[in-house]
């Protein structure tokens, strides 16, 4: 019922994929029911693990924010970042500039 | 009377019905105001259901309006259509369902979303006749009356992305929106002028039954073809875009990516029916291929680094048309090689309009779930939230699907357009499918970022009294949750009775022309 795709160069069955996701989802719901019961509630034993410290009241302060994530990625292609964050100046001249540029060279390569 | 033979005209009737209706029963209150709104989008969802039936049954549905019957194209002595003729095949009826189904999922979302607003019966005016610029664009087969819809839906656009006028912000994406829309739309007028002027024809089917590669013509579609690019949000003429869909509220925002895809619609119906052998070339294709690529990675790109939910979102729809457009592209580039065709043409266009159906899913459902976070939380800023996932497990859950859907995990749906894309854009060069791959990897790391930021974490105490949203909003987001995974679990039954009879719909020049002109000419 859940049918096979064939793309011409291979075949995508989705069915295998949700057995296997089943078995998976079946295999983490036992290595879950393995874990210990008998650990006292509202003792240091429930109490998170943030290396050694203190963890803080407000969950703020102990994320990572948007902004600094894939800090590296965006450090190593800063030159890239620099020239395509300055094409999007968000003024209307620079958009219609934009449609108006394309427009005129595919009218230009067309007619060659 | 037979009610299907009347069908096109219905799926237009139905929501232009309803945005007159709306002022004047915006008054009797809130319930008879939503009632109204899901009543007309739920109907308009059920009547293009019956025209995609009606078409996948008996062939390509044409409707004549004004005319002494609604079914004949020609009349006597007449050589040339001069009436406006809706010419709904496989295609264009697939388009509607499409849009229907993100305008139903909006209409509910905005029930209770748009409590906070006044002027409600404006917006459901609004909101109406956007979506029936979308499905004007989508059935009409002529192109001034494409021109109008077009012109209707950007007007209705420029309405609703401002609705929220308090903010400067909405109003100036809204001028900005209007500016590019306006500039552009003159430029397809000058075009469907020209061709007009020199073939006395303003029908689709008519024109590309006449139409010969010349300069005028080369011209116009190139007009036609930035126009409509820029309307879909192609690179680089998306920067409009992001804005808009930030801005305007989520259930519009919901409803802009399916109108988005009546651009791209209009974009292959141009290149597929009007123009299809008469191409000229590999330019064209070629040029929708290099937009693809470079919509796909550089939309991708500023995607990864916003951290303001919408326009992040945004951004990733410019990325996800860029798939369409290699997809359709490559289709386009082995249009009269039969051959290509077979072996991986129909396949890429395929999995292109696998993936318009996918896209507009998907995306419109996160644009759902981020307008859900932004009505608990006040926020779309990532830096500010966090921990929603125990407060809002269902918006959660299907922020995921729709996350792990675009991002292309297997055995979601957006997996299995894109495997059709890839497979396809491979066979005419390696490098095409690896910019695809790439886009693809950045779009899971994009949303890991969305997801980890906004819903895993530890709580935050400005978050403490956040709710779930309103059930009426859930059910907007479980229609489409619904969707993607009808679309998921049964890959094969979507690809045979919605995909494959709208690749060949699209592909068949000579059907299409023949709907409306017969054996003329």
């Amino acid at each position: 019922m859940l049918g096979t795709v064939y793309t011409g160069f291979g075949y995508w069955d989705v069915s295998s994929w949700i057995a296997f996701f089943t078995i998976a989802a079946a295999l983490v719901l036992w290595l879950r029911a393995q874990g210990r019961e008998d650990y006292k509630e509202g003792t240091e034993q429930d109490e998170i693990y943030w290396s050694g410290n203190v963890v803080p009241e407000e969950g703020a302060e102990i994320t990572v924010p948007a902004s600094s994530a894939y800090w590296g990625f965006r450090k190593a292609m800063a030159p890239f970042y620099k020239i395509l964050t300055g094409m999007h100046t968000g003024i209307g001249t620079d958009i219609v500039g934009y449609y108006v540029v394309v427009v005129a060279l595919l009218a230009v390569f067309i007619l060659l | 009377m037979n009610w299907n033979d009347h069908l096109p005209a219905l799926l237009l009737a139905i929501p232009l019905f309803g945005a007159f209706v709306a002022p004047v029963a915006s008054p009797f209150g809130r319930t008879t105001r939503n009632a109204l709104l899901a009543s007309f989008s739920f109907l308009t969802l059920l009547v293009s259901l019956f025209l995609l039936r009606h078409t996948l049954t008996n062939g390509i549905a044409v409707y004549v309006m004004g005319g002494e019957s609604f079914d004949l194209t020609l009349p006597l002595g007449m050589k040339l259509p001069v009436r406006i003729i809706m010419e709904v095949d496989a295609f264009s009826a697939f388009m509607a369902v499409c849009g229907s189904i993100a305008s139903f999922a909006g209409a509910l979302f905005s029930m209770n979303y748009m409590e906070k607003f006044t002027g409600l019966g404006r917006f459901v005016s609004l909101y109406f006749l956007l979506t029936v610029g979308m499905l004007g664009m989508m059935i009409t087969g002529d192109m001034f009356n494409f021109f109008v819809f077009l012109e209707i839906s950007s007007i209705a656009s420029i309405g609703l992305i401002a609705f929220w006028r308090d903010r400067p912000e909405a109003v100036e994406a809204s001028i900005k929106y209007m500016l590019i829309s306006q500039v552009s739309s003159m430029v397809f007028l000058i075009a469907a002028g020209a061709l007009y002027g020199k073939y006395n024809v303003l029908n689709m089917a008519a024109m590309g039954a006449l139409i010969k590669p010349g300069t005028l013509e080369k011209l116009a579609l190139v007009f036609l073809v930035g126009t409509l690019a820029m309307k879909c949000g192609a690179f680089p003429l998306h920067m409009w875009l992001p804005d808009a869909y930030a801005e305007a509220p989520s259930g519009v925002s919901c409803l802009l990516v399916a109108v988005s895809q009546a651009s791209l619609y209009g974009l292959m119906r141009v290149c597929f029916s009007l123009y299809g052998v008469n191409l000229g070339g590999a330019f064209i294709p070629w040029a929708m291929i290099v937009m693809g690529l470079s919509s796909m990675f550089f939309g991708v790109a500023m995607a990864v680094v916003q951290h303001d939910i919408k326009r992040l979102i945004g951004y990733h729809s410019v990325s996800q048309v860029g798939y369409m457009l290699l997809g359709l592209g490559v289709g386009m580039l082995v249009l009269t090689d039969a051959r290509g065709m077979a072996e991986y043409g129909f396949t890429a266009i395929k999995g292109g309009i696998f993936h318009i159906f996918n896209y507009t899913m998907y995306k419109a459902l996160l644009f759902l779930a981020a307008g859900a976070v932004y009505y608990t939380t006040g926020k779309r800023d990532l830096n500010e939230l966090g921990g929603l996932a125990r407060r809002m497990p269902f918006t959660t859950g299907m922020f995921v699907i729709a996350a792990a859907a675009i991002s292309g995990l297997p055995p979601f749906n957006g997996f299995v357009s894109k495997l059709l894309i890839y497979e396809s854009a491979f066979a005419v060069h390696p490098a095409l499918t690896v910019v695809a791959l790439v886009t693809s990897v950045l779009t899971l790391a994009s949303f890991v970022k969305v997801f980890q930021t906004a819903f895993l974490g530890p709580e935050r105490s400005a978050f403490a009294t956040v709710r779930e949203v309103p059930t009426a909003m859930l059910f907007g987001m479980g229609v489409l949750t619904l969707a993607v995974l009808v679309a998921t679990l049964f890959p094969s039954w979507t690809l045979s009775y919605l995909v494959e009879p709208a690749a060949r719909a699209l592909v068949d020049q000579a059907g299409y022309v023949g709907a409306v002109m017969g054996g003329g000419l």
